[in-house]
C-alpha cells in the first residue's frame, strides 16, 4: 500500500479544511465590505479616554 | 427665525477666524478649508483659516477640537472635498429618540446594558469620512463603537442611554456634515446575498481547481515516465471526483444561464460554457468509470474558477452604486414640520403628509412636497428642478413643488402632493420607466458566444462525419475533445476583465463609472448633451460688467448685505472688500424686484429697471439702453440708484466653467455632435452656446425636466418646439446613437437617467452614480475628455483581446479537427489564452491625462 493512499486524501481534507474555514468567514459577513477595513488600520490606536 | 439665513448664505461674517484685511482692496478666490467651496477673499487671507460659510467652520472647529485635523490631509489623498455641510435645526434630532420614528432601526439592548442601532448614513465620500466618523465616536463619552460600512453607506453605532442619546449622536454626525436615517426596509439585501453567494462559489471552485491541478500534474508526469496502474485509477478517480464538484457546484450558474439563455433566444457567452462543461463532464466521467481515454476535469475546474472571478468582478462593478438611498428622499427632505391645531408645529416624516395637511417651510429649507401656499410670501428658487438660475417670487395662492428651496421667508404650505405623488415623484417613476424601456445591449462577447456555439457545434459534426469513415470511436473521440477545448474561456473573461481594470483606472483620474457598457457606448460616436446651469457654467451669478460709477457696488454690497438672493450674494463677491465692514446700516427693505436701504446716509434703491419705474427713480437714457443691451446680450441687468437717481447698471450672469469650450472643441473634434439642454431663458442659453462654440440649432432653453427626457430619451426629432427641424442637422439628429447626457446629479436626473448615457459632474458622488452611470468626482469638463479617449481605448482593448483568444481557440480547434489535440495540448493552451489575455490588459493605458500623459 503506497504512502500515496494515505497523503492525497489527508491533502484534500486539509485543503477541504481552509475552504470551509474561508466560506464561514464569508457567510459571518467579512468579505461584504472591502473597502472600510482598508482605511481604518489608519485610525490610531492612541488610547483614548473612556470608561470601560 | 429671520437672522438664522442670513448668517448662513451670506460668506464672510466677522468672524474671529477669517482675516478680511481692510487696506487691501484686491480679492482672490481661496478653496474652503473644509468642503473646498471656492470662496472670495481679500488678498492677505491665510488660506488655513478661509471658509464658505459658517456650517463648514463649524464643523472644522469640531474636527481640530477632537484633534482629528489628519482627516484633511487623508482626505486629500483619498479623494476630492468633503460635500456641503448640511445645516439644519435642532429639534429635527429629537426624532430620533422615538423608537416609531426609526422603526427597523429602533436600538436593541445589548446584554451588557449598551444599545445598538443600525442606520443609514448619508454624505458618504471615501476612506477617511469613514475615518473621521469613527474617530469621533472614541472621542466622545458614551459613545461605545461606530462601525461605517462604506459598501452600502450603513453605521452601526453602539452606544450608552445612560451618558448619550442617540439624537446627540445624530447632531454632532450632521455637524460633521453627515446626516443619518432609518434603514429602509429592502436595504440592499439583495447585493449582500449575492455577493457572498458568489464568493463561496469562487471558494469551492478555487479550491477544486487548484487540487484538480496538481492531481493532474501528476498524472501527466505519470504517462510521461510511468506510473503503477493502481496509482493512476486513483488519481484518475480523485480528479474526477473534484472536477464534477466544481461543476456540479458553483458550475451550476453557469447552466441556468444557458438555459435562461436558449428560453429567451438571446445569445449569450454561458451558451458555449455550458457545452463545454456538459460534453466535458459526461466524457471525463465515462473515461474514468471506464478507464481509459483522457480526463478533462483539471480544464474543466479551471475554467470554472477563472469564469466565476470575472463574472464577480462584473458583478460588483454594476452594483457599486445601488444603494440603499432613495434618489426621492435626497432631492426631498425627509422630514416635514406640520402644523397643529393650536398653531405649534411637529415634526413627522415627510413620507407621511397627507393632502388637506398645513406644513411649515422655513427659509432655506427645500419643500417636502407639493402644495399651495396659504400665508407667507417669499422667494423659491426651483434650479434643483428646472434649472432656472434666478428664483422667483411666490406668494399666497401660488403653487409650489417639492424639491425647491424657500430662500427668503417662512411659508406655511397645504399640502396637494407628497411623495411619489408629488411632480418631482412623477418624474422619478417617468425615469424608472425609461431605464426599465431601454433595450438591453447585447455585449459583443454574448454575440459571439452565440455564433460560437453554432460554429463549434457544425465543425463538431464535420469532424466527427470526416473521422466516422475510419473509425466510429476515433470520431467521437475527436469531436468531443474538439468541443471541449473550444470552450471560451479566455472570450468570456476578456471584457469584465477590460472593463474592471479601464474602470480602476478611471476611478484614479476621478471619474466614476458605475456600469461597464457606458464605456462601451461612449466608444460610438453620438450625441452628447450639456446642461447648462452648473455643468457648462458656475452656477452662481457673479457682477461680469459693471457700468457708470464703480463706488455704486460697494455702497450696494453693503446694502445688500442682509439681503438673501442669489442676485445681492453676486453683488456682494464682486464688490471691493474695503469698508465692508461698516456695520451701522438701517435695515434694507425687500420688494419684488428689488431692494431699498441706506448706505452713509444716502438712500441706495437697486433692482431691474422695472422697479425703478415704479419707485419713480430717474434713469438717464444713457443707462436704460446699456440696460436694454445687457439684457438682450442674455445677462441680467440691475440698476444702481443713490437717492432719486441712477447711477450704475450691473450686468451679471453665471460665467462659464473653465475648460468649457477646450472641453467641448475637445468632445467635437473626435467626432460627437454637441448641443445644450436647459431650463434657463433661451437668451441666456444662446449666448452661452454662442461663446463655446455649440451650433445654435442645437441648444435649446426653457424646456421643463419632462421636456429634457424626452428629448434624451427618443433621440429623434419628435421635440420641436425650438428646432428648425426642416434644417438638415436637426433631423439628422434622430438617427444619432448613443444619446450621452451631461448635467448635474440631482436637478437633472430624470434627463440623466434616460439617456443612454448619463454623466454626472456636479452634486454628490452617491445621488449622482444613482441617477447617472458615470459620475466625474473631479468636477472639471476637461474629464469628459479624457472619459471619451478612454472608452475609445477600452474598446480597442476589448477587440485585440478577443482576437487573440479567438486565435487561440481556432489553433485549439483545428488540432482537434486534425485529430492532433492531447490532454495536455489543451491543458497547456487554454491557460496559455487566458494568461496572453490578462497580461494583454494589464499592459495596456486605456486612461491618459487630459494632455496626454500616461498614468
Amino acid at each position: 500500500m503506497s504512502v500515496l493512499f494515505i497523503a492525497l486524501p489527508i491533502a484534500l481534507l486539509l485543503g477541504a479544511a481552509g475552504m470551509i474555514a474561508c466560506v464561514i468567514c464569508i457567510r459571518g459577513g467579512q468579505y461584504d465590505d472591502l473597502e472600510t477595513p482598508a482605511v481604518r488600520m489608519l485610525i490610531d490606536d492612541r488610547d483614548v479616554r473612556k470608561d470601560r | 427665525m429671520s437672522t438664522e439665513p442670513a448668517s448662513q448664505t451670506y460668506r464672510l461674517d466677522d468672524g474671529p477666524t477669517i482675516a478680511v484685511d481692510t487696506q487691501c482692496p484686491v480679492s482672490v478666490e481661496l478653496p474652503c478649508v473644509h468642503c473646498g467651496l471656492p470662496t472670495r477673499v481679500a488678498a492677505q487671507s491665510d488660506p488655513s483659516t478661509v471658509f464658505c460659510c459658517n456650517g463648514c467652520r463649524g464643523a472644522y472647529e469640531l474636527i481640530h477640537g477632537w484633534g482629528l485635523s489628519d482627516y484633511y490631509a487623508l482626505r486629500d489623498q483619498l479623494s476630492g472635498g468633503a460635500g456641503q455641510t448640511a445645516v439644519s435645526e435642532r429639534s429635527r434630532y429629537e426624532v430620533f429618540d422615538q423608537n416609531e420614528f426609526l422603526a427597523d432601526s429602533a436600538p436593541r439592548l445589548q446584554s451588557d446594558g449598551l444599545l445598538v442601532s443600525d442606520l443609514a448614513l448619508h454624505g458618504l465620500h471615501c476612506g477617511a469620512c469613514a475615518w473621521l466618523i469613527e474617530n469621533a465616536a472614541a472621542r466622545i463619552d458614551g459613545w461605545r463603537l461606530a462601525r461605517v460600512k462604506m459598501s452600502d453607506h450603513t453605521i452601526r453605532i453602539v452606544f450608552d442611554p445612560q451618558q448619550l442619546r442617540l439624537s446627540e449622536i445624530a447632531r454632532v454626525l450632521d455637524r460633521l456634515g453627515y446626516q443619518l436615517s432609518p434603514l429602509t426596509k429592502e436595504l440592499d439585501d439583495h447585493f449582500a446575498i449575492e455577493n457572498r453567494k458568489l464568493l463561496i462559489q469562487i471558494a469551492v471552485a478555487g479550491f477544486c481547481a487548484a487540487n484538480a491541478m496538481w492531481i493532474a500534474i501528476a498524472l501527466y508526469a505519470g504517462e510521461a515516465s510511468g506510473v503503477a496502474e493502481e496509482h493512476r485509477t486513483f488519481l484518475r478517480v480523485m480528479g474526477t471526483g473534484l472536477g464534477l464538484l466544481a461543476v456540479g457546484l458553483p458550475g451550476r450558474t453557469f447552466f441556468r444561464g444557458a438555459i435562461a439563455s436558449l428560453r429567451t433566444r438571446t445569445p449569450h457567452m454561458d451558451l458555449p460554457v455550458a457545452l463545454g462543461l456538459s460534453v466535458g463532464s459526461v466524457v471525463g466521467l465515462i473515461h474514468a468509470v471506464t478507464g481509459y481515454g483522457d480526463i478533462y476535469f483539471d480544464s474543466l475546474a479551471v475554467l470554472v474558477f477563472l469564469l466565476l472571478i470575472g463574472r464577480w468582478i462584473q458583478f460588483r462593478q454594476q452594483h457599486r452604486a445601488a444603494r440603499a438611498v432613495d434618489l426621492l428622499l435626497r432631492i426631498t427632505p425627509r422630514h416635514a414640520s406640520r402644523i397643529l391645531d393650536d398653531g405649534g408645529t411637529q415634526l413627522v416624516l415627510a413620507d407621511h403628509l397627507q393632502p388637506g395637511e398645513s406644513i411649515r417651510v422655513a427659509s432655506g429649507e427645500s419643500l417636502p412636497a407639493d402644495g399651495c401656499i396659504i400665508a407667507g410670501e417669499s422667494t423659491i428658487d426651483r434650479s434643483l428642478l428646472t434649472g432656472e438660475s434666478e428664483p422667483i417670487h411666490v406668494a399666497v395662492g401660488d403653487t409650489v413643488s417639492a424639491g425647491t428651496v424657500n430662500v427668503t421667508r417662512s411659508l406655511d404650505v397645504c399640502v396637494q402632493a407628497a411623495g411619489s405623488a408629488s411632480r418631482i415623484g412623477r418624474v422619478m417613476q417617468a425615469v424608472e420607466t425609461a431605464a426599465a424601456q431601454k433595450t438591453p445591449i447585447v455585449q459583443l462577447a454574448d454575440r459571439i458566444g452565440g455564433v460560437f456555439v453554432v460554429v463549434v457545434t457544425l465543425l463538431a459534426g464535420v469532424a466527427f462525419a470526416f473521422w466516422a469513415r475510419t473509425d466510429w470511436q476515433l470520431a467521437a473521440s475527436h469531436a468531443t475533445s474538439l468541443l471541449i477545448v473550444a470552450c471560451p474561456c479566455a472570450l468570456a473573461l476578456a471584457t469584465p476583465l477590460a472593463i474592471a481594470v479601464s474602470l480602476g483606472r478611471a476611478a484614479r483620474r476621478k471619474i466614476l463609472i458605475r456600469d461597464g457598457t457606458s464605456l462601451q457606448q461612449l466608444a460610438r460616436s453620438g450625441m452628447v448633451w450639456f446642461d447648462k446651469t452648473g455643468t457648462l457654467t458656475e452656477g452662481r451669478s457673479r457682477v461680469v460688467r459693471v457700468i457708470g460709477q464703480r463706488d455704486a457696488l460697494r455702497m450696494a454690497a453693503i446694502v445688500e448685505r442682509s439681503v438673501c438672493h442669489p442676485i445681492a450674494d453676486a453683488i456682494i463677491a464682486s464688490a471691493p472688500t474695503e469698508g465692508t465692514s461698516s456695520d451701522n446700516v438701517a435695515p434694507t427693505e425687500v420688494f419684488s424686484g428689488g431692494v431699498v436701504g441706506w448706505c452713509e446716509g444716502e438712500q441706495l434703491t437697486i433692482g431691474n429697471l422695472r422697479f425703478m419705474r415704479l419707485q419713480a427713480i430717474d434713469v438717464a437714457d444713457a443707462l436704460s439702453q446699456a440696460a436694454d443691451e445687457l439684457t438682450q446680450d442674455g445677462f441680467t441687468a440691475i440698476v444702481i440708484a443713490r437717492g432719486p437717481t441712477a447711477v450704475t447698471v450691473l450686468g451679471i450672469s453665471d460665467p462659464l466653467r473653465p475648460g468649457a469650450s477646450e472641453a467641448i472643441a475637445k468632445v467635437k473634434a473626435s467626432g460627437w455632435r454637441v448641443g445644450i439642454l436647459s431650463g434657463d431663458h433661451p437668451d441666456v442659453v444662446r449666448r452661452i452656446a454662442k461663446q463655446v462654440g455649440v451650433d445654435n440649432s442645437q441648444a435649446f432653453g426653457g424646456l421643463t425636466p419632462e421636456e429634457k427626457l424626452a428629448i434624451v430619451s427618443n433621440g429623434d426629432g419628435c421635440f420641436h418646439r425650438n428646432a428648425d427641424t426642416s434644417e438638415g442637422t436637426s433631423a439628422r439628429r434622430g438617427s444619432v446613437r448613443p444619446q450621452v447626457m451631461i448635467g448635474d446629479g440631482a436637478n437633472d436626473a430624470a434627463a440623466l437617467a434616460a439617456a443612454d448615457v448619463g454623466i454626472a459632474v456636479r452634486g454628490g458622488a452617491e445621488v449622482s452614480l444613482q441617477a447617472a452611470p458615470i459620475y466625474v468626482a473631479s468636477g472639471k469638463l476637461t474629464s469628459i475628455v479624457e472619459l471619451i479617449d478612454g472608452a475609445r481605448r477600452t474598446a480597442r482593448l476589448i477587440h485585440t483581446t478577443f482576437a487573440v483568444s479567438l486565435g487561440y481557440n481556432v489553433i485549439a480547434v483545428a488540432l482537434a479537427m486534425a485529430g492532433k489535440i492531447s490532454p495536455l495540448a489543451a491543458a497547456i493552451l487554454m491557460p496559455l489564452s487566458s494568461v496572453s489575455v490578462l497580461s494583454l490588459t494589464l499592459a495596456s493605458r486605456s486612461f491618459r491625462r487630459f494632455d496626454g500623459s500616461e498614468i
